[in-house]
């Protein structure tokens, strides 16, 4: 989407400025430039504010003009691009340099970064493409680029698996125009960084992106092959600029805090029964009444004793610290006539909510460029250290299931031999409910990650007509990891912890090769644009593990201190493909374009016979206000351009290795020399061939009212067919799955974006941005039966969206009403009930910008709708008593509301008498009814708040070395509205690639706030 | 610089130009072998294995619950909470619940492509094997959900929906199955060495542990009056084969060769006793014996029960199975764990023995109780009683007890099988004491079968007559091939009942 550039305007002056009579003529001469490249801009208009029929002046080949003028008049510089800039005439002046700054929203100007990386003017595109800026990205000073993407682009999904939680490493699901393949892990789009894809981009760092083109759907994406299916990712770093060299420097802090707990009562403490019980972990006992009880066994004799109430309104708060994170990034940038060069280091530091949690990131870029005639070379290296350090997922659940009156503060010095807080004192010996604080200490994790990621580009342009590019991209990661558990040695079987460590060495290498000719001929009216072009791309992986499941010793983790054998693996993986492709644009007087786009590829993990495959487009974009000439400087109408594009994408989503069944040793084998082989339960196909996805999409743009309102609408459908997947067989087939070209997906999806300025003028500047999608997305086919889960409750069920969210429920009456027995317990029907979608239909973004004098306040709201969520905390809050409802009736028996007895004859009566005995048994299969965990998942919350201030230059013009400065405050997760039905949590919670699902296991989201300084010098 | 950017565009051309073929030739499994690179040898191991794990983690475990002897401590109230309330839709779940048929049909797979190698290259003895516990399998899978496919089944995607055949003709098919078996077995050029786990190639032990299945098989339908004539029939081929059945010191026993690893020892010694630390695991600290079972040892002054679990505050106490209500002399502290050599002065005990004790398949004495039983009923030749000694003192001598224990324990009025006034119900409470936790499954078979022993139900029970019965058909079934499941009618766990299971 089209977002606005700071409306600065930057004027370097090199003058001495001397204070002139009025009426004096002057003749200004200068050059202007774009602020952004530093290229000088040919054709700008320059002329005289006050006297619009004195004439005006052209920019030259190299930005140059000459204009006479009086002092005090204002020279007024325009062009098609940018937004206009003023001068104020005070004396015969030395050249001036006019930076131009450019003004994307100026729809018929927008420039995209097409496939290959290539520049591309958006009005020849006839797909969807949407841009989000530096400062957009950064609003929020997140630190995972895709996380900042979230809501800012219309149909494009993010979630993370503890992106809102206090963990320190959330990992991200991008998801572009819905899902397209029951594989879940094949439907994230391509990530493609100057130009070369790579796997992964959740670790750069966000301050180096200049901005983001999201390419919407397969056909924007054609030429990246089969892993542009779902859409593509651009993302340009930024380069140094011609001139002065500029030094930025930036430090955010931010503070968070946990939220959207699952609410507690507080009412009942430890026990069974209504009895209090020093050593159970489940709130079934009496209800608090103060007093001193004992607590757990006695230590050397001394039995401990707890105060039987709740210490606070939320116990469980207790056990969360404050997290802290810490950005501190420095970039230098510069340049001259033929080079420039762009560095910058970042570190990050986070510590988490979970005691004891921290990752930390360290990065470095450089970006240099180099122009030798008709040559021009650009690189970069980037390279990034990722440590971190965190527990699994044990404390929280541990926290969750026990009773209120447990004062968490008193418990984090388990250290201690004496205390209750040790955990051989710990008062209940339930595996998973121990001391959280010891469970989160005595469980880590740990990964050292390096990445290192360059690039070679080389551009040699042969005739004005050809030239040819060779891209070499290399991306490299290598990770250490160590999973360590401390042995815990208890005569008590529940209290014991096996010691163990697991060593992994992860490394994975990708060389990609890119040969690409592009030949640009113009012939009368007719415009032509051929690419041609080759790819290679070589991935290698290797994953080597060592373990032990029992050491020896309590605080030497090594291998090498066990009990029993070592355990190991390795695994190594080489996938290769070669593409050939071509895209030919014919555009006929700028406004008619038609583009053809195929593409060979083949690949390496299918048979000989399938493994070569070819898919074609077509698109075309017709710039209707340029052709009609009525509707030429149109006074409403400024811009206006429709487009459509049929694509049939091939895709191979199969590992490598999969056409045969591979053996392994497991249940023990080798025993000594005993080897014993088992196939995998996988039934391979090896006459797989790739999938294909079919889309269409037409949409238009029309940029309004002087440019002041843009707008952006597309219909997109897409049918994704004879899919590669893993399909759940019948095991009476002997194999549980079966990799299958079967399923079929279909999306309809409607996008809309809204941009534009609701205030403007020389002070105030109040611009909002608003995307809209609905994405209705249907299981057509599937393998064998008609449904099958996906992952627990989450289901793909023909004819329903995908995933659907399955739950049971009770037997009811035909009116609805829940069926008790004669002992007031529920029944469950056999066959679960269909709720609905897990993934939101409706996503939503709205984005307001408000910029006063030195004040900018921005604002990210984000609202999806019309999804259901699925709690697996809740249940087990229930169990162990924890839960609110289990208190509603004080545990006494009482008539559950609005529940019917069944008279035998079909018919029923409405329940007055029975009572359900409102005990542990009775709530806990309240609880396993799922669908009293089940919630709509609708949300509006304040995603992002920056409000900053930069000072004025006034300030700052004494002084040479700061340039520019700003501070603010920043937010997160400031507030969010959720459905009256949702108590569970946030519904953007996302485990295991599967929206809306609360697990047991995900920490409670958190909400964030700090401070941001930027100074450039 | 010109010169870099041609050699680049050469070594970009040339690589396209090389043999696109031997490029992309890099799909061939490094990491492991496939079917056509193991010998039968390197197979028959691993599935062997499974069928052992299984029956003495999953089907015994079942069992162990559903056949009146094991229950949990109450601070362990929550758990096995599907199998105490009889929670049917639980069970068949493919998250949480107890996936029999999945394993089952997984295992049987490992024999099927076995059973296809074995017959491409000849190798009649691993066809045999392979047979006989395809035969053993089935039958497992007709106890717990009736009917199944068979003919249809092990086709991968030749056949993505089975169709389902009765379970007694499933039945009928897995003897005539074992029946094969056998004659190849004996009839093999070649005999397996060591990888044979249970038998070590020994073609009369596997002849003799066939016939046994097939008795076991014939005895459970021994309620269904209209199979007489298909019994005697089919008690006639195992005379004419003339191998017996297991005997004295005949065991069906499976050892790999445990190691005091975790995941290669013996599994029920790492499940419910210790792992390869000596650490004490959580089973052994929630399971406990029932009451019920305690009280039968007591009442018939067992010596295999001093062996088999342990005291508490100087006497032995059991717990009621899924019994909802905490109480404190159900703690883990106040009732009796199963005892191990830790406990035994480092000897062996009753059931924990050693980390690489052997896993029993089928023992020497359930093979002499369903002797008894049969010679009982006249199936036959043999007196009733001598088996029924032999397999006491069978049963004796795997506890780890003398003869002459056996002998006085069985010369008894209450265990005598002379004095019996149900000599059926005698043969089969016997069995039940003789089989606690070694092969629990057929207590539950049994129990179904013949309504005995009368062990209490469980606290947690729907209602307090409602027994399980069988399991209802899974989750991924209902997914897959769910036209077939509706059309074999009911499978409530508590009312629809298996084929032989007449009451």
């Amino acid at each position: 989407m089209n977002r606005l550039y700071t409306s600065i305007l930057l004027l370097a002056m090199y003058a001495n400025v001397l204070a002139l009579h009025a009426q004096e003529h002057v003749t200004i001469r200068g050059r202007i430039i774009d602020q952004g490249t530093s290229k000088p801009v040919i054709g700008a208009t320059v002329s005289i504010k006050e006297n619009e029929r004195s004439g005006s002046s052209i920019s030259g080949s190299e930005g140059g003009f000459t204009i006479r003028a009086h002092v005090n008049q204002t020279i007024v510089v325009t062009n098609v691009g940018y937004l206009p800039a003023e001068l104020k005439v005070i004396n015969e002046q030395e050249p001036v340099l006019i930076a131009l700054v450019p003004d994307n929203r100026q729809l018929s100007e927008v420039v995209v970064t097409g496939a290959l990386g290539l520049q591309r003017s958006a009005r020849e595109l006839g797909t969807s493409a949407q841009v989000v800026d530096n400062e957009h990205l950064n609003q929020g000073r997140v630190i995972n680029p895709l996380l900042a993407l979230a809501s800012k682009v219309s149909s494009l999904r993010i979630n993370a698996s503890d992106a809102t939680s206090g963990k320190t490493d959330p990992s991200v699901q991008v998801r572009l125009r819905g899902t397209r393949s029951f594989n879940r892990a094949q439907n994230d789009p391509i990530y493609v960084v100057d130009g070369v894809p790579i796997p992964d981009i959740g670790r750069l760092n966000p301050n180096d992106i200049e901005s983001i083109t999201v390419l919407k759907g397969a056909n924007a994406a054609a030429l990246y092959g089969s892993e542009g299916v779902n859409g593509a990712i651009m993302i340009n770093t930024k380069a140094g600029s011609r001139g002065r060299g500029t030094i930025q420097f930036n430090n955010a802090t931010t503070f968070s805090n946990v939220f959207l707990l699952p609410p507690a009562q507080t009412e009942f403490g430890q026990g069974q029964n209504g009895v209090y019980s020093a050593t159970t972990a489940e709130s079934w006992g009496p209800r608090f009444n103060g007093e001193m009880m004992p607590f757990g066994p006695p230590i050397n004799g001394v039995q401990p004793e707890i105060r039987y109430a709740a210490p606070g309104s939320d116990n469980r708060l207790e056990f969360f610290d404050t997290g802290v994170t810490t950005q501190n990034d420095i970039s230098f940038s510069g340049g001259d006539e033929q080079s420039t060069y762009y560095l910058s280091v970042q570190d990050v530091r986070i510590k988490g909510v979970i005691p004891g949690d921290q990752s930390a990131r360290t990065g470095a870029r450089f970006n240099g460029a180099r122009n030798f005639g008709k040559l021009k070379t650009a690189y970069s290296v980037n390279y990034i250290y990722f440590d971190r350090n965190t527990t699994p997922d044990g404390p929280w659940l541990s926290v969750y299931t026990q009773p209120a009156n447990l004062d968490y503060s008193e418990y984090r010095n388990w250290e201690d031999p004496n205390s209750p807080a040790h955990p051989l004192n710990w008062y209940n010996t339930v595996s998973s409910t121990k001391n959280p604080f010891f469970m989160a200490d005595n469980t880590r994790n740990t990964a050292k990650q390096q990445t290192l990621n360059g690039r070679i580009e080389l551009d040699y342009q042969f005739t004005d007509w050809f030239k040819a590019i060779y891209r070499l991209g290399y991306y490299n990661t290598n990770e250490d990891t160590r999973a360590m558990t401390g042995k815990l040695a208890s005569p008590i079987g529940a209290r014991n912890v096996n010691g163990s460590v697991e060593d992994g060495a992860n490394t994975f290498r990708r060389l990609n090769n890119d040969l690409i000719l592009n030949f640009n001929k113009q012939f009368g009216d007719f415009s032509t644009n051929l690419l041609l072009g080759q790819n290679v791309r070589m991935d290698e992986t290797k994953a080597i593990g060592v373990g032990a499941s029992n050491l020896l010793l309590e605080d030497l983790f090594n291998p090498g201190s066990r009990i029993g054998e070592l355990s190991g693996s390795s695994r190594i993986e080489q996938y290769r493909s070669l593409g050939t492709y071509g895209e030919l644009t014919g555009g006929y007087r700028n406004y008619l374009f038609l583009t053809l786009t195929g593409r060979y590829d083949q690949v390496s993990v299918l048979s000989k016979d399938n493994r070569g495959y070819f898919y074609p487009g077509i698109s075309t974009s017709f710039v209707f206000t340029d052709a009609i000439p009525s509707l030429k400087d149109h006074r409403v109408v400024n811009y206006g351009k429709i487009y459509a594009s049929f694509n049939r994408t091939g895709n191979v989503t199969l590992s490598p290795y999969s056409l045969n069944n591979p053996y392994s040793q497991s249940g023990g084998f080798p025993y000594g020399s005993l080897v014993g082989f088992l196939p995998s339960l996988t039934n391979p196909n090896p006459n797989i061939e790739p999938e294909f996805v079919t889309s269409y999409e037409a949409g238009f743009q029309l940029a309004l009212f002087n440019n002041r309102l843009n707008i952006d609408a597309a219909y997109v459908y897409s049918d994704s067919d004879g899919q590669i997947f893993t399909a759940l067989s019948s095991s009476a087939t002997g194999y549980n799955n079966s990799i299958v070209n079967a399923g079929r997906l279909t999306n309809s999806i409607i996008e809309l974006s809204l941009n534009g300025d609701v205030v403007r003028n020389n002070s105030l500047r109040w611009n909002l941005g608003f995307n809209f999608s609905y994405t209705d997305n249907q299981v057509k086919e599937l393998y064998s039966g008609n449904e099958f889960r996906i992952f627990r409750q989450s289901y793909a069920i023909i004819g329903q969206q995908y995933p659907t969210l399955k739950v049971s429920d009770y037997a009811r009456d035909p009116q609805g009403r829940i069926i008790v027995d004669e002992n007031g317990n529920t029944s469950t029907l056999d066959d679960n009930t269909v709720l609905g979608t897990m993934v939101p239909p409706y996503l939503m973004g709205l984005n307001s910008t408000v910029t006063y004098k030195g004040f900018q306040l921005g604002l990210q709201f984000d609202a999806r709708m019309g999804g259901w969520i699925y709690s697996e905390v809740v249940p087990r809050m229930y169990t162990a008593g924890t839960h609110p409802a289990t208190v509603a009736y004080g545990r006494q028996p009482f008539i559950m509301p609005n529940t019917v007895i069944d008279n035998g004859d079909g018919t029923y009566s409405p329940n007055t008498s029975v009572e359900s005995r409102g005990d542990k048994a009775f709530w806990q299969s309240q609880g396993n009814v799922q669908i009293n965990t089940a919630a709509k998942g609708d949300y509006l919350k304040l995603r992002e708040l920056n409000l900053s201030y930069t000072l004025p230059k006034s300030w700052l013009s004494n002084q040479r070395v700061i340039s520019a400065a700003s501070i603010g405050f920043i937010a997160n997760n400031l507030f969010i509205i959720r459905h009256s039905s949702n108590t569970l949590g946030d519904a953007e919670s996302l485990y295991n690639q599967t929206d809306g699902y609360l697990s047991f296991r995900q920490i409670p989201p958190s909400r964030t706030y700090g401070f941001n300084v930027n100074v450039t010098f | 610089m010109k010169h870099i950017f041609r050699v680049a565009v050469f070594s970009g051309l040339s690589i396209l130009a090389a043999s696109c073929d031997s490029f992309l030739d890099v799909n061939v499994n490094p990491n492991a072998p496939v079917n056509e690179n193991l010998t039968l040898a390197s197979k028959l191991p691993a599935a062997l294995n499974s069928t052992a794990t299984q029956e003495v983690l999953q089907l015994n475990q079942l069992g162990a619950f559903w056949g009146g002897y094991w229950g949990t401590t109450s601070e362990a109230l929550a758990s096995f909470n599907d199998i105490k309330y009889y929670d049917g839709i639980g069970i068949r779940g493919s998250r949480d619940g107890i996936q029999i048929w999945e394993n089952t049909y997984n295992i049987l797979l490992y024999y099927k492509l076995i059973k296809d190698q074995a017959e491409t290259e000849q190798a009649g003895f691993y066809a045999g094997i392979s047979k006989i516990m395809m035969g053993w399998h089935f039958m497992r899978l007709v106890d717990i959900y009736n009917n199944v496919p068979f003919d249809e089944a092990l086709q991968g995607t030749n056949m993505p929906q089975p169709t389902y055949q009765s379970g007694q003709e499933v039945y009928q098919k897995s003897i005539d199955l074992i029946t094969e078996g056998i004659l190849d077995i004996k009839s093999a050029s070649v005999a397996p060495a060591s990888d044979d786990i249970f038998f070590a190639g020994n073609r009369t032990l596997w002849a003799k542990f066939g016939n046994t299945v097939k008795l076991r098989a014939l005895l459970q339908q021994s309620e269904v009056s209209s199979q007489s004539g298909y019994i005697s029939a089919e008690i006639q081929k195992i005379i004419q084969e003339g191998s017996g059945f297991l005997g004295i010191g005949e065991n069906a026993y499976c050892n790999p060769g445990y190691l005091n690893t975790a995941g290669k020892m013996n599994p029920f010694y790492e499940t419910y006793y210790r792992n390869a630390g000596g650490a004490t695991v959580a089973n052994h600290t929630n399971i406990r014996p029932t009451e019920y079972l305690i009280e039968k040892y007591q009442a018939l002054n067992d010596p295999r029960l001093d062996q088999l679990y342990l005291t508490a505050s100087g006497s032995y106490k059991g717990v009621r199975f899924g019994n909802p209500v905490a109480a404190d002399e159900y703690n883990a502290d106040n009732t009796s764990a199963l005892k191990g050599p830790v406990e035994n002065g480092n000897q062996p005990a009753g059931l924990l023995k050693s980390f690489n004790q052997s896993t029993v398949i089928l023992s020497s004495f359930e093979s002499l109780f369903l002797q008894a039983e049969a010679a009982e009923r006249g199936w036959i030749d043999g007196a009733a009683a001598t088996f029924y000694r032999q397999a006491v003192a069978e049963s004796f001598a795997y506890i780890g007890l003398s003869g002459s224990e056996a002998e006085t324990y069985t010369a008894q009025p209450a265990v005598a099988l002379g004095e019996a006034g149900n000599r059926i119900a005698r043969i089969i409470e016997q069995k039940w004491l003789a089989i606690n936790s070694i092969n629990s499954f057929q207590a539950w078979n049994d129990f179904r079968r013949l309504g005995l022993p009368d062990f209490p139900n469980s606290e947690s029970a729907p209602s307090a007559d409602a027994r399980p019965l069988r399991l209802m058909y899974p989750e991924t079934e209902l997914q897959t091939n769910r036209d077939e499941v509706n059309r074999q009618g009911g499978d409530n766990i508590t009312s629809d009942r298996v084929w032989w299971d007449i009451d």
